[in-house]
């Protein structure tokens, strides 16, 4: 870690007071508490209305809530105060949304939405779409069939369909307005993300980056369905969208690189996928969202950096012309995925206040880089990292340890820390509070070993070429979530879980943080100290991110899926029970999570007694 | 090696609900065969190695595991079949594809191809009892 980006946290030590100071002290039990910084990067609370429309609440995908009814003081006085079984028992990642005292939940394939009316009793359904979603793509989706939550404008709920459809639904009387097909199942794409609605723009994006798809994204309008533009994470620059009179990277230079940092043609099965999150500036008009792994997972079959691959691309929403694009980790070798969300905020560095984004990717350093040009300020790790010594201030590229690359000719490479599940995953969205100046993170403690082979490449089968077994991380917990200071780079608290925190995150104006488990527990904390105040086991693992609204009656609720699934549907061991025919034995890098929880999907609300 | 399936398409915006009835004739592209079907090869051990590495070839193990113990597919090694799990039943599976996800790979492998995964995965041993665990 001392190694690592750290021009700006040496500045700091000597600017920073005592008090001020923040740190990280290891200790065993479950609470590790701290000192903060009570609201010093804190900036101007936005405007609350008790509704949740966005996937990520607002643009900057804060999932910060203005509501303050629940505080660290009478947390404890929560209760479960209603459940309905979405009769689905795929993964249940994503929010629900509240509009209009209505709340909307899209369900993983076969992606039903319902709309609950809030204001009666027992919440009964004002009515419930049942598209028309093909079965097939649940063999083309890579990690279970989940569905990471609809957006809300104009009165159109707008999500995806796991096979590759985007659909429109009137939000009072549950029509489809429109659906547009923006996805070729017959190639590998499927779609899982959450849109986000910019204007009259909807923005989408692909997963399928294990079936050697050409990652994009899409602009819809909101209005039609139609299709307005594609702009291509790899390829000529044509098809990125990247105009040399307007694109402006920070670290790179020269025309066509999507193209020319690919060997031969092997772009057009990059992979690069788009299946985390959006977030939008109004006052830049850049929209920001991160590219997902480069295709096959054997990087000798794509020499060269592979661009766009692992980045966070900055985009304008009207034509989608590449603005600014960084590269995490360059050929990567690790399935890295940058899909994590891009959470922007204003901080104070150097004494400067400056317009940021936010980012914890799966490589396992958390980076603050200037929104408006792409220069990274901080990078550093949040989790044990050792395929990289840290991330060079001057070019922006990690200083990679070249014993934990990877490829068919390197045999089996093990003890790579974070696995490929990342030091935190792409599905369980972070938040950040302006008032604590925190931001809070769910993460893994995971290592792997990384044996490739050659991929062979049939057009709508997996693109791989690895086999990847885990292992436990150090400390003999499986996972934490954690608070994180983004001016200086540090952890100030963190929660230990035995198991992989796979949930996201909301943190109040009350100044408490909520999230759940993988074993099935959701959780308040004392969004400054890290203090349990609230623990309750519900029906299922939680892989899904809680949201807090006011209701009809004027209190504030938290909502928050039950339902295991992602990757660990896939790797857990036997955590069905539906399928006589597929019966799985238990991991060995995590022999008993079926022993508390299995699948089930049931949504979940809490309130104050 | 790239092998095309085929799938259906359809494009652009609607503005009334559609189906996606023409999407789900994917890959393949072939009638499943009507005759009984016989495996040439039995339990040929020569067999089995040639349908090892198909099963790697052809990316079966992607989906289905590494060895087959299941993955995003289920497990082809606990002894229970969705579709039936006997070597005709497992020659239409791969000849076919199934509605969920498995491709039709009969426009891609020849009839000896396929009979030498059946064969494999036949082979493969099957456990007493299923892994359910006790955790005592």
């Amino acid at each position: 870690m001392s190694d690592t980006i750290t021009r700006l946290n040496a500045a700091l030590e000597g600017f920073a007071s005592p008090e001020h100071r923040v740190g990280f002290a290891a200790s065993i039990g479950f609470v590790l508490s701290l000192i903060l910084v009570a609201g010093a990067e804190g900036q101007e609370a936005p405007r609350e209305d008790g509704q949740w429309t966005m996937p990520a609440k607002d643009y900057a995908a804060t999932r910060y809530s203005g509501l303050g009814e629940i505080t660290p003081a009478n947390a404890a006085r929560l209760r479960p105060v209603w459940t309905f079984s979405t009769g689905v028992l795929g993964g249940h990642e994503g929010q629900p949304l509240v509009v209009n005292n209505t709340m909307y939940v899209v369900t993983p394939y076969p992606n039903v939405l319902y709309a609950f009316d809030l204001t009666e009793e027992g919440y009964p359904l004002h009515w419930k779409y049942r598209p028309d979603v093909n079965p097939f793509a649940l063999g083309i989706a890579c990690c279970d069939a989940v569905n990471r939550g609809p957006a809300y404008a104009d009165g159109k709920v707008v999500y995806n369909l796991l096979d590759g459809h985007t659909v429109a639904v009137d939000a009072i009387t549950g029509r489809e307005v429109w659906k547009t097909k923006i996805a070729e199942l017959s190639i590998g794409e499927t779609v899982t993300m959450a849109p986000l609605i910019i204007g009259d723009r909807v923005i989408v994006g692909p997963s399928g980056g294990e079936f050697g798809i050409q990652g994009w994204v899409k602009a819809l309008d909101l209005e039609t369905g139609r299709i307005l533009w594609t702009g291509y994470n790899a390829g000529p620059d044509s098809q990125v969208l990247a105009n040399p009179d307007t694109f402006r990277p920070f670290y790179d230079e020269g025309t066509e690189l999507g193209l020319t940092t690919w060997a031969g043609d092997t772009w057009k099965l990059a992979g690069v996928p788009v299946w985390g999150w959006i977030s939008y500036d109004p006052d830049l008009d850049l929209l920001y969202y991160g590219t997902g792994n480069a295709a096959p997972y054997n990087p000798e079959q794509r020499l060269g950096d592979n661009k766009w691959a692992t980045s966070v691309m900055a985009r304008r929403p009207a034509d989608g012309a590449l603005v600014w694009a960084y590269q995490f980790t360059p050929h990567e070798n690790w399935d890295y995925d940058a899909n994590a969300e891009m959470i922007l905020a204003d901080l104070t560095i150097e004494g400067t206040r400056r317009r940021v984004l936010v980012h914890f990717d799966k490589n396992g350093f958390a980076y603050t880089i200037d929104r408006a040009t792409g220069e990274v300020l901080v990078a550093e790790p949040f989790v044990e990292v050792n395929w990289a010594r840290g991330i060079d201030p001057a070019t922006g590229v990690p200083q990679v340890d070249s014993t934990k690359l990877t490829g068919a000719s390197k045999g089996n490479v093990e003890n790579i820390c974070p696995s490929l599940e990342g030091g935190t995953s792409p599905a369980s969205p972070a938040s950040y509070s302006p008032r604590t100046g925190l931001f809070y993170v769910s993460t893994n403690n995971f290592c792997m070993s990384w044996e490739a082979s050659e991929a062979v490449y049939i057009v709508g089968t997996p693109y791989i070429g690895a086999s990847i077994p885990y292992t436990p991380g150090a400390d003999g917990h499986l996972g934490a979530f954690i608070a994180w200071d983004a001016v200086r780079g540090r952890k100030v608290w963190e929660i230990r879980e035995k198991y992989p925190v796979w949930s996201g995150s909301v943190v109040t104006a009350g100044d408490v943080v909520f999230y759940g488990t993988l074993d099935g527990w959701f959780r308040a904390a004392d969004a400054r100290s890290g203090e349990l105040l609230y623990s309750f086991k519900v029906g299922s693992g939680v892989v899904g991110a809680p949201i807090s609204y006011t209701g009809p009656d004027g209190k504030q609720y938290v909502a928050v899926y039950a339902g295991i699934g992602g990757d660990w549907f896939l790797v857990a061991g036997d955590v069905r029970s539906d399928d006589p025919a597929d019966v799985r034995p238990p991991a060995d890098f995590m022999p008993d999570l079926a022993r508390h929880t299995s699948q089930g999907g049931i949504l979940w609300i809490f309130a104050l007694d | 090696m790239v092998v095309v399936a085929c799938g259906g398409s359809d494009s652009g915006a609607s503005t009334s609900p559609s189906s996606d009835a023409g999407d789900r004739v994917f890959a393949g592209g072939v009638a499943p065969p009507t005759e009984i079907l016989e495996n040439p090869f039995d339990s040929d051990t020569d067999a089995v190695v040639v349908g090892e590495g198909l099963f790697a070839a052809m990316n079966c193990g992607e989906c289905h595991g590494g060895g087959g113990v299941g993955f995003v597919g289920p497990s082809l090694v606990d002894g229970r079949w969705r579709y039936g799990g006997d070597d005709g039943e497992l020659y239409q599976s791969i000849y076919a594809g199934r509605s969920r996800g498995m491709p039709a790979y009969g426009g891609i492998l020849a009839d000896a191809a396929i009979w030498s995964i059946v064969t494999y995965i036949r082979a493969q041993p099957i456990p007493e009892s299923v892994p359910t665990e006790s955790w005592r």
